[in-house]
């Protein structure tokens, strides 16, 4: 307890200091002001546009970038980045390689908790889904700036809502986009000739090849994206067979009256799916990308990704073998926009801004795409490039092992994030403890 | 290595050393500042040590009873407890804490003894020591992803039978890694400790009265026509054990509450104890923190039970064993247990080398399809992207290590100092507080540590991973230099002091340069273990800071086998790189200091 009093007498100390400081600074404007009133009124400040200001005062900062650090190529990019923001701006940008976002997340809330409001240690945080609509919820991120970032309108959020809206939830400036991905199945082609093209199929095929697929273990965001296309998908079925529309549910939220209704089919679906899986269903992939050292190691002979183009660098890269090829599911590819956000208490938010918008440039995003590079698809709208910025996005020849550029048919959007919640727990208490 | 904690050593080494005394009292005409702060830093160690231990215990001890004020909980209660014993599958948790801490001791211990007692005053013994001892440097991280590596169904092994005698074409369902009853982590966990204990066991034998003594009653005992193995166990065994009582309860306390080995070699639905409880701790959900809270508690009644388990059987193993002492019996089927522990010898010794050599072709592998037994083509592609990525990491590691053990030797080399000036021992309550942070699961007060370090200051990451591995450096300095300073030849220094040298003159000029060799082991050993640590770094700075360690967990049940088998052998490399220049510098420096009586 008295450790907490010292502490409080700590900060009031320090804002006394603060206060201070603030007092001499402001008494020398005015003395400044005083000597120069009589020449020319300051408005140069107001004649630099916002931006400008941002961009002076975000120079020669720290940007701590709390980012999931578990694939290579990912870090890499992020390196590039660093280097570039370093010869634009001065801007020191590190990665803070997390294993799962939600470390930064409860990083924000604790520091929020214990009353550090602006001297945040999380500057910029790659984010999407459920660890956004958490940190929207409880007002941990920095509001209205996304939307001012000039390399924003490159996006044409006007008509363009997968970059204002995050998993349904309307983003508000508290993000900008970063990167789009679907999700993408690839197989070993020499373990198998014809791989299952829809939820059915895939049924059927793990029965006859059992153990030889299996998803990661929900929380996990791959994981958690999997049973999600499932759920959807069975409802499509089940209400072009009933006539019924639950589906619809799923762009609602949660509810007592909803839950069971809507989760049930999903249950019933892994209830029969798991024993065929990997380890019959009783130990769980720890991430997608043990799943991919799992084909690698031809244990696994099909598996799928958020992030297609990871699939032929991992090939270039001799962590898949030459016999990996990748498909979309014709009965269609979940897809979500991943974006970055400034926490409230950010210690640089004006060079986290910097940041976000050099990772928003036509530069960033086409070498972001590059296959061999991260192969992260871009955000950026091609019509309103201009024809030069067009042509930073010209690829060569795809890889063999990439997803065929016209492959994916169909999209589905992302169920409301509550129900993650929901399919989590329901999972956990169902599949989390083996019998 | 510990002399202080054998009593009969004591004893004699404080009888050998009275002439001495008596006949050249060394001591300093007026107390001077060098003096004075010797004599402090006993207690300056010990505040390093206790303080943040108990802070951090209670610092999790309130939060399991409701008290948290962060999220404005500060009614006691036992919310924390209750919503643990909801948790599903609890009771899997705490049996495979349980299970796999208590049978990978065992197993390390019974496995370090039979092959004491088989080689037991042999070349053998120290060849197989000298096999083994390199496993000690490695980090935990990286022996689980080399032993990962061996036992998976496209591991090594399975390689080794495939396709000519297994069918297999494509890699076998197998349970291992990840199996649901913990072996692989029993295998890892095993294979790391045995060298541990088995270079405990021989330090303890190095010292000077007690390993003649026992040398001679186990000729002795030879001589009266016992069998080797018997011999060591009826003459030499029951004088050993109580000096290895302390590194095998805290190789125990490890086992029990360790993260990264089950982390990387168990299993998920759920894991241990220890690994559950740090995912709480990291969940979005503060909620969460009760919860956890209440698990440390309970790991540490885990680790406790189990050390209290040990000890019982101690005490029972000897009251049921104390008639065979004497009951002149000469041999128990001697050369069966002598072949089978040889064999056991070898089937370890190829076990590591096995995975030692995978680990090492897994870096350097361009393609490699299982069941190939090498790779299509060899690499260097691995260790180019993983050499653009290493320099934070790199420097981070060898900062934190070179700060914390150059702290930990200097106030290691005073408090020895101020034992040898004062002539007293430090008491068997200051060896117990040195052991602490090795007893006391780190899971436990880890995060109440943090939390203290985060309401002292939030911007001190670095010194706080610093100050938090400090805590794990020091018991093993202490430990690696305590029986090096007590061998000192006394006579150089009374000379030096009788001749008109100041104390510090004495410990700078005479006692420093007679050290040189152990100091640098022990600043090996606590680089080593500085850059193994991944708890402590990973807590202490939120994730900010990171080494080498704390990128290999990440890396090692991620995306490629390649990478992490980089940075598995860069975490190998490190502190292999520290005791090679440990051992080779002596020979150039300082030579004729280092003598011993």
């Amino acid at each position: 307890m008295q450790v907490i009093r010292s502490s409080s007498m700590i900060k009031a100390l320090k804002n006394l200091s603060r206060y201070c400081a603030y007092a001499i600074a402001l008494s020398a404007c005015m003395s400044i002001s005083a000597s120069t009133t009589s020449i020319t009124p300051l408005t140069t400040d107001k004649e630099l546009s916002a931006w400008q200001q941002i961009q002076k005062s975000g120079e020669n900062q720290d940007v701590y970038f709390h980012a999931w650090g578990g694939d290579p190529q990912i870090n890499a990019y992020i390196q590039w980045a660093a280097k570039a923001v370093d010869d634009a701006y001065n801007i020191n940008l590190v990665h803070v390689k997390l294993s799962d976002t939600s470390e930064a997340v409860s990083r924000v809330l604790a520091e929020k908790s214990a009353n550090n409001d602006t001297q945040g240690s999380v500057d910029l945080i790659w984010i999407n889904g459920a660890n956004f609509a958490s940190m929207s919820e409880n007002s941990l991120l920095l509001k209205d700036w996304a939307n001012n970032l000039p390399n924003f309108v490159l996006t044409d959020p006007k008509n363009n809502p997968s970059v204002t809206y995050d998993f349904g939830i309307p983003t508000k400036g508290m993000e900008s986009p970063w990167g789009q991905a679907s999700l993408t199945f690839y197989y070993d082609s020499l373990a198998i000739d014809q791989p299952p093209a829809t939820l059915t199929e895939l049924a059927s095929w793990t029965q006859q090849n059992p153990g030889r697929f299996s998803y990661p273990k929900p929380p996990d965001f791959l994981g958690m994206s999997f049973l999600k296309y499932a759920l959807i998908m069975l409802h499509e079925q089940n209400d072009a067979q009933a006539g019924t529309n639950i589906q619809a549910q799923l762009n609602q939220p949660v509810s007592d009256s909803n839950k069971d209704i809507v989760l049930e089919p999903l249950w019933d679906f892994l209830d029969e799916l798991h024993p065929s899986l990997w380890r019959e269903g009783q130990q769980f992939l720890q991430s997608g990308a043990q799943m991919r050292r799992l084909v690698d190691d031809t244990e696994l002979s099909l598996a799928f990704t958020f992030s297609g183009p990871e699939v032929p660098a991992a090939v270039q890269r001799y962590d898949l073998p030459l016999s990996i090829r990748s498909y979309a599911m014709r009965d269609g590819s979940l897809s979500n926009t991943h974006f970055v956000a400034i926490p409230y208490n950010a210690s640089h938010t004006e060079a986290a801004q910097l940041v976000a918008n050099f990772l928003l440039s036509p530069e960033a995003q086409a070498y972001k795409q590059d296959p061999s590079v991260w192969g992260d698809k871009s955000v950026l709208v091609s019509s309103i490039l201009s024809r030069e910025q067009q042509a930073l996005f010209k690829t060569n020849q795809p890889h063999p092992s990439a997803l065929p550029f016209d492959a994916i048919n169909r999209t589905v959007s992302e169920p409301h994030p509550s129900w993650v919640e929901a399919i989590m727990q329901g999972w956990q208490a169902r599949y989390g403890v083996r019998e | 290595m510990n002399q202080s904690f054998g009593n009969d050593t004591e004893k004699l080494g404080n009888d050998s050393k009275k002439p001495d005394n008596d006949l050249n009292p060394v001591r300093p005409h007026k107390a001077d500042l060098f003096t004075r702060i010797v004599t402090l830093s006993p207690k300056l160690l010990l505040i390093i040590l206790i303080l943040p231990v108990l802070g951090g215990l209670i610092s999790v001890l309130l939060p399991a009873f409701g008290w948290v004020p962060a999220i404005e909980q500060t009614t006691f209660g036992l919310q924390g407890f209750q919503a643990l014993w909801q948790t599903s599958g609890l009771g899997q948790m705490v049996a495979l804490s349980l299970a796999t801490g208590l049978i990978s001791t065992l197993l390390a211990f019974m496995t370090a003894l039979m092959i004491l007692a088989a080689f037991f005053d042999s070349i053998w013994l120290t060849r197989i020591e000298r096999l083994l001892s390199p496993i000690l440097v490695i980090p935990h991280a990286a022996a689980a992803i080399a032993v990962g590596f061996l036992i998976a169904p496209s591991g090594m092994m399975a390689r080794l039978v495939s396709p000519w005698l297994s069918g297999w074409e494509l890699a076998p369902q197998g349970i291992f890694p990840h199996d649901p009853y913990g072996i692989s982590i029993i295998l890892g966990l095993m294979l790391k400790e045995l060298p541990f204990l088995l270079l405990m066991s021989l330090g303890a034998l190095a010292q000077p009265e007690l390993g003649k003594k026992l040398r001679e009653q186990y000729k002795v005992a030879l001589n009266l026509g016992y069998y080797p193995i018997t011999a060591f166990f009826k003459a030499v065994f029951p004088l050993l054990y109580p000096l290895l009582r302390l590194p095998i309860l805290a190789v125990l306390a490890y086992a029990s509450a360790s993260v990264e080995m089950p982390l990387i070699l168990g299993p998920n639905t759920p894991p241990t104890l220890a690994v559950t409880i740090m995912q709480w701790f990291n969940d979005v959900d503060l909620n969460l923190r009760l919860k956890a809270s209440a698990g440390a508690i309970l790991q540490l009644l885990l680790t406790g039970g189990l050390i209290a388990l040990w000890l019982g059987a101690e005490r029972t193993i000897k009251a049921l064993c104390k008639g065979a002492l004497t009951n002149g019996k000469r041999h128990y089927i001697d050369s069966i247990w002598q072949r089978f522990t040889a064999a056991l010898t070898v089937l370890i010794i190829g076990f590591i080398a096995l995975s030692l050599i995978g680990l090492v072709t897994w870096s350097v592998a361009g393609y490699w399809r299982f069941p190939a037994m090498l790779p299509e083509q060899l690499v260097l592609l691995h260790f180019q992207s993983a050499f653009t990525q290493l320099g934070t990491p790199l420097f981070n590691t060898l900062t934190i290590g070179i700060i914390s053990t150059v702290f930990a030797i200097v106030l290691t080399l005073l408090c020895l100092e101020s034992e040898s000036l004062s002539r007293k021992s430090i008491s068997s309550f200051t060896s117990l507080i040195i052991y602490l942070p090795l007893l006391v699961p780190s899971i436990a007060f880890l995060f109440g540590l943090v939390w203290l370090q985060q309401l002292l200051t939030h911007q001190a990451a670095f010194f706080h991973v610093t100050f938090t591995h400090l805590l794990f450096v020091l018991p093993y300095v202490f430990l690696s230099l305590a029986s090096s300073y007590r061998r000192l030849d006394t006579r150089f220094a009374n000379v030096a002091a009788s001749l008109g040298a100041s104390p510090v003159r004495v410990f700078l000029q005479v006692k420093l340069p007679q050290l040189f060799a152990p100091i640098l082991i022990a600043i090996a050993l606590g680089l080593a273990v500085s850059f193994g640590q991944y708890l402590p770094t990973l807590l202490a700075s939120g994730g900010r800071i990171a080494t080498i360690t704390t990128e290999a967990v990440t890396l090692a049940n991620g995306a490629s086998r390649r990478t992490s088998a980089v940075y598995a052998m860069i975490q190998m490399v490190l502190p292999l790189v520290g005791f090679i220049v440990a051992w080779v510098l002596p020979k150039y420096f300082f030579r004729s200091g280092t003598r011993y009586r």
